[in-house]
């Protein structure tokens, strides 16, 4: 997994995502988000590296608790 | 279960009850085999005893194939199994009643999103897929077994009691004619899902109900649709749920609805409801007949154990899956398949009991990967929550502009010949691309006698390893011909394509064999195959201590 920066142009990427979630409702935003995951996924491609990129983006979000 | 269900257009065998000679005031006997289930697993193992030489027994509690009907069942047949009932003798007959077919099609609403085309990589001689009602597979394996005539076939014996010892299993059984016991050596427990015998020696098999209900339709058209096998994610006709249309044998469409978790079965089983639905499928224009209607709840479960004691568990007493992919029969019949050679060089006391365990070794992780592989599937289908329905909507629809997202669209991943790559009966792999475990595929050959063949022509007899010497190997002719004919009992070698030690030749005519082994015409290469062909060594130029080695190996010493 790359954690260093790879970006060509990081603020241009950023400004993009957002642009593209205006005038969109929340359920449109979500089916935007699944889009994007998987077409960016696939530039990926490496299963390790995508199993990494899994487990770092689900590592801070605490599992629930027993019994809830 | 319990709903309606409707037989017509078919006309099954019945088999006659004969009393059993326990029953017959003969004295008992302690039999070297007993299988229980005449199924497509029970019979599968008792057409692979009988081709050995093996005399079974085998109980069945009907007297006639098929169950609850004439239900399709199990529909799809993959190529390993197809080239496992040309080595038995009887694949011509699945081919000329079956249809062969290689084109799938998944469609989102009426668009298809996703299609191949199985038949352009193949080496073997059977097609990647045959659709046929399972009894009728099942019918042409007891007319098999009765031909080869060395199987007790006994209808109408049901098991009702079951206990093992250290050397044997005692099997309570009733019959129309009254109860009897017999003792067995080895007992392969094929009695599916429900097995008594698993039952009561109290093994768990850690069942996972799933939420999927489906309804199966066998149809019959007047109209002709195309051979090709059309999976629905979302079939408006369907209430935007699933449906599978395959064409099987005598002109009959099996038709596989997904249904709402919550919906009554017996309601959407009925035959009013049932017809309502096709009609919805094929429009108001198109003639049709149903031919059988019932419900499935789809599970999965997997025993700890496949071989307890001097039992083994085989097809769905070991292993039930999600019938996505036509994983239960095609896996049920690699089962026996396995189980079959090492159980007839165990009994003819060529091969130590200790090969009966790699039985469990080599299968339960192949009933693992395809509980997981439909598992995959099923929650593709059948989303859990609204985060993965959104990830489905955004597969399909990427799915119709971008040839990747088409891999993502899951209706099922066909069944292929399970690889027993780490089992401890696989040796070295040198100068071939197959790993040894992977099943060599049926490959066209010309035959030592100049015949046209296929490979499985050289497996057919007993329990024949096979060994082919392909390339120009340096060893002394000599040497090798007394390996042959001295060291090595029950391992039949050739050679071909620059060989030259004076073996029996077979030719790669198409170049075949060479391709599904993987093998780049540089190193001389021996080639070891068990007698279920799957390749159990690869040695590039070896020495014949090291073949003789890989050869022990191969058969657990």
């Amino acid at each position: 997994m790359q954690t260093k920066p790879n970006f060509t142009d990081h603020d241009a990427f950023y400004e993009q995502l957002l642009a593209a979630h205006d005038g969109l409702t929340e359920a449109q935003s979500a089916q935007f988000n699944a889009r994007l995951i998987l077409l960016l996924a696939n530039q990926v491609g490496e299963q390790q590296v995508l199993a990494q990129c899994i487990a770092a983006a689900r590592k801070p979000l605490a599992a629930p608790a027993q019994g809830t | 279960m319990g709903a309606p269900l409707q037989t017509s257009g078919y006309q099954l065998p019945v088999y006659p009850f004969e009393p059993p000679p326990e029953l017959r005031g003969e004295p008992a006997t302690r039999y070297p085999v007993v299988i229980i289930g005449a199924g497509l697993c029970g019979l599968t193992a008792a057409c692979d005893l009988a081709s050995r030489g093996v005399r079974a027994v085998v109980l069945d509690d009907d007297d006639t194939i098929g169950v609850r009907g004439a239900s399709s069942r199990g529909i799809v047949y993959a190529q390993k199994t197809l080239e496992i009932m040309d080595r038995l003798g009887l694949y011509e007959r699945v081919r000329e009643k079956g249809v062969t077919w290689s084109v799938g099609k998944t469609l989102a609403g009426m668009e298809v999103v996703y299609e191949f085309d199985a038949s352009a990589q193949s080496a073997s001689r059977q097609p990647p897929f045959i659709n046929l009602q399972q009894f009728y597979l099942e019918w042409y394996l007891v007319d098999r077994i009765m031909e080869i005539a060395n199987t007790d076939l006994r209808w109408k014996n049901q098991v009702v009691g079951y206990e093992q010892f250290a050397d044997h299993a005692r099997i309570d059984i009733e019959t129309p004619a009254g109860k009897y016991s017999l003792e067995a050596d080895w007992v392969l427990d094929c009695s599916g899902v429900n097995s008594h015998v698993r039952d009561t020696l109290g093994l768990d098999v850690r069942a996972m109900r799933g939420i999927d209900r489906w309804c199966i339709s066998d149809v019959r058209f007047k109209a002709p649709l195309p051979i090709e096998r059309w999976t629905w994610v979302e079939a408006p006709f369907n209430e935007n749920r699933a449906v599978w249309q395959h064409l099987m044998a005598d002109d009959v469409w099996r038709l596989d609805f997904q249904m709402d978790p919550e919906c009554d079965l017996e309601y959407v089983s009925r035959l009013d409801v049932a017809a309502e639905r096709v009609r919805r499928q094929v429009g108001p224009d198109v003639e049709f007949e149903l031919v059988w209607v019932g419900p499935y709840s789809y599970r999965s479960q997997l025993l700890d154990e496949f071989r307890v004691g001097r039992t083994f568990f085989l097809g769905d007493s070991a292993h039930v899956m999600s019938p996505f992919g036509a994983r239960g029969g095609n896996s049920a019949i690699q089962d026996a398949d396995n189980l079959g050679w090492k159980l007839a060089l165990v009994l003819a006391g060529q091969a130590p009991e200790s090969l009966l365990d790699t039985y469990h070794h080599e299968r339960r992780p192949a009933a693992q990967f395809n509980i997981m592989t439909t598992r995959r599937t099923s929650r593709f289908l059948s989303p859990e929550s609204a985060q993965e329905k959104l990830f489905r909507d955004a597969a399909i629809s990427l799915a119709r502009e971008y040839p990747f997202a088409r891999n993502l669209v899951n209706t099922g991943r066909l069944s292929t010949a399970f690889s027993y790559a780490g089992s401890p009966l696989c040796g070295a792999g040198t100068g071939l691309a197959l790993a040894p475990g992977a099943a060599v595929q049926n490959a066209p050959i010309t035959l030592p006698d100049g015949s046209k063949g296929t490979l499985a022509d050289l497996f057919r007899d007993g329990c024949a390893f096979v060994g082919v010497w392909v390339g120009a190997h340096a060893l002394a002719p000599a040497e090798v011909i007394r390996f042959a004919n001295q060291s090595a009992p029950g391992l039949r070698t050739v050679e071909m394509d620059g060989a030259h030690l004076g073996l029996s030749r077979i030719a790669d005519s198409e170049g075949r064999l060479a391709k599904c082994l993987g093998w780049d015409g540089s190193a001389p290469v021996f080639v070891l195959m068990r007698p279920d062909m799957h390749l159990a060594a690869a040695l590039a130029d070896p020495t014949v201590a090291q073949i003789r080695q890989a050869y022990a190996k191969a058969r657990g010493h």
